[in-house]
């Protein structure tokens, strides 16, 4: 019934100039941290202050701002590669190289908010990594087919977190018009890789780890921070060691059929 | 607990707006507003204390409160849709952008917005809840351009509906699913925006709205339950 996002995500890691050349493999770094580690990556933990209440909250926030990051320096560096000639070699309007240059924007934009707001709350944001966008650069047919699977994984990252921030209504609020403007880029960039802009009724929400797996292809060395409460969560299912992977974080290769929460 | 029918008090709130409700052309030339409306979000999000939110405070009663405001505006999407692609027909309505028959897609949004139906309905009755029913709606239909402009609308106004609602649920698989449903009319907005030319991600961050916003938004396309006694007016919910 509900297409699975992973299934699209896989189909476009699958495309041959999105593959090459990725760190992979996540491990588990206790307390709610996930590092990278492969090399020549630098696995890193932020630890973050240890303060008063909001650990919880600056987790989730700088969660989303691993991903904003990620996004960001993606369109950065997409749209300093390509033209709108680029674009539209591929068929496509010459609106269609200024749209995409809106997302980037909105992107930068998420960026720049999410780390004030982490900073007011007196949290340390994390910063921009060096990710492994070069495979995605090599064409703009690559560059297209990449933002979709970026920006579909940032709606479902953005779905399944919101609950941790169930306790906080004004940056569940503000999360929240991040969500839908990430629903909007996804929507948008769908229909430029030729699919229907909202495949299913009901948006699938990605965990954390899931969420990791998919962005780790893209990284070379950052911070990635995910939830503490995700953590917590996932406490019970144990993971030891990088290839030690437990069943929710099987998004990767091929067929891996959903075996999650039918999404509630 | 106490289950107050949303339509109850939508009528309520019609009574009390008197004659300020929008008219229905008002509230056609107000979706650019509501479309453009991140730029306020933004500076709510960036000035800590957020004070328009925690204004709502006291807008739900409970989780089952929100999910029928959430039923009520899947209903008149539902509705509006059925009856709008009945009314107009596939030709009616062309190609978009991409050559991709615009018909087809607003099949898609029309089957998407009877699941948020059916799904709202039955978790409310999971809940114990009563969902809100025996909603009419009159759309008055003309043409499709003007179809297409009350889509956006619609869609718009849904999105920024679960955005504003979302913080009075308290239970953590609620939210979920109720975020699993914002994320899919944010992507209806963003095509029906770029069928309308309009840009499909007009801001940074959406526009959140309140309940009483929402409604206000939605009452011109509402009949009053009673007090008509017509049995013959709009059309009935999906």
């Amino acid at each position: 019934m509900m297409r699975q996002i992973h299934e699209r995500i896989t189909d476009v890691a699958e495309r041959p100039a999105t593959r090459r050349g990725v760190v992979r493999g996540a491990a588990m770094v206790g307390g709610g941290a996930m590092a990278m580690a492969a090399s020549p990556l630098v696995s890193q933990y932020r630890a973050l202050a240890q303060n008063e209440t909001g650990d919880d909250i600056i987790s989730v926030l700088n969660y989303a701002l691993t991903l904003e990051h990620l996004e960001n320096q993606f369109y950065a560096a997409g749209l300093a590669t390509f033209t709108s000639a680029d674009i539209e070699a591929l068929g496509f309007l010459p609106g269609v190289f200024d749209f995409i240059a809106e997302i980037g924007a909105n992107e930068a934009a998420h960026v720049e908010t999410l780390t004030t707001v982490i900073n007011d709350l007196g949290g340390e944001p994390v910063e921009a990594g060096e990710y492994a966008i070069e495979d995605a650069l090599a064409s703009a047919d690559a560059f297209i087919a990449t933002a979709q699977a970026l920006e579909n994984t940032g709606v479902g990252a953005y779905t399944g977190a919101a609950k941790f921030l169930i306790e906080n209504d004004e940056l569940l609020t503000a999360a929240l018009t991040i969500h839908a403007v990430e629903a909007r880029h996804a929507a948008y960039l769908n229909i430029l890789n030729g699919e229907s802009p909202f495949p299913d009724a009901f948006d699938e929400p990605l965990t954390p780890a899931e969420v990791v797996e998919i962005a780790s292809d893209f990284i070379v060395e950052a911070e990635v921070v995910t939830p503490e409460a995700a953590a917590a969560e996932d406490d019970e299912e144990e993971t030891e060691g990088a290839d030690d992977s437990e069943d929710e974080d099987e998004v990767e290769d091929e067929d891996e059929e959903q075996d999650e929460d039918e999404s509630a | 607990m106490t289950v107050r029918p949303v339509h109850e008090r939508m009528l309520e709130t019609l009574v009390a707006e008197g004659g300020r409700v929008a008219s229905r052309r008002g509230l056609l030339a107000n979706s650019a507003k509501l479309a453009g409306g991140g730029a306020f979000a933004l500076a709510a999000l960036a000035t800590p204390g957020f004070s328009r939110f925690a204004l709502a405070q006291e807008d739900f009663e409970d989780d089952v409160d929100v999910l029928n405001f959430a039923l009520t505006l899947e209903q008149l999407e539902a509705t509006f849709y059925r009856d709008g692609l009945d009314f107009f027909g596939e030709e009616a309505f062309g190609v978009d952008p991409f050559d991709e028959s615009i018909f087809e897609r607003l099949t898609e949004i029309r089957d998407h917005e009877e699941a948020h139906v059916e799904t709202l309905t039955s978790v409310i009755e999971d809940l114990g809840g009563e969902p809100v029913s025996g909603l009419r709606f009159d759309f008055g239909f003309t043409d499709a351009t003007t179809f297409l402009a009350t889509a956006q609308t619609f869609e718009t106004t849904g999105v920024s509906a679960y955005d504003g609602a979302a913080q009075f649920l308290s239970d953590q698989d609620l939210l979920t699913a109720a975020g699993t449903i914002a994320a899919v009319e944010a992507r209806h907005s963003s095509y029906l925006n770029l069928v309308n030319g309009v840009l499909p991600f007009p801001a940074a961050f959406e526009n959140v709205l309140t309940r009483d916003e929402v409604l206000e938004a939605v009452m011109p396309f509402i009949i009053p339950a009673d007090g008509t006694g017509d049995d013959d007016e709009g059309t009935p919910a999906t």
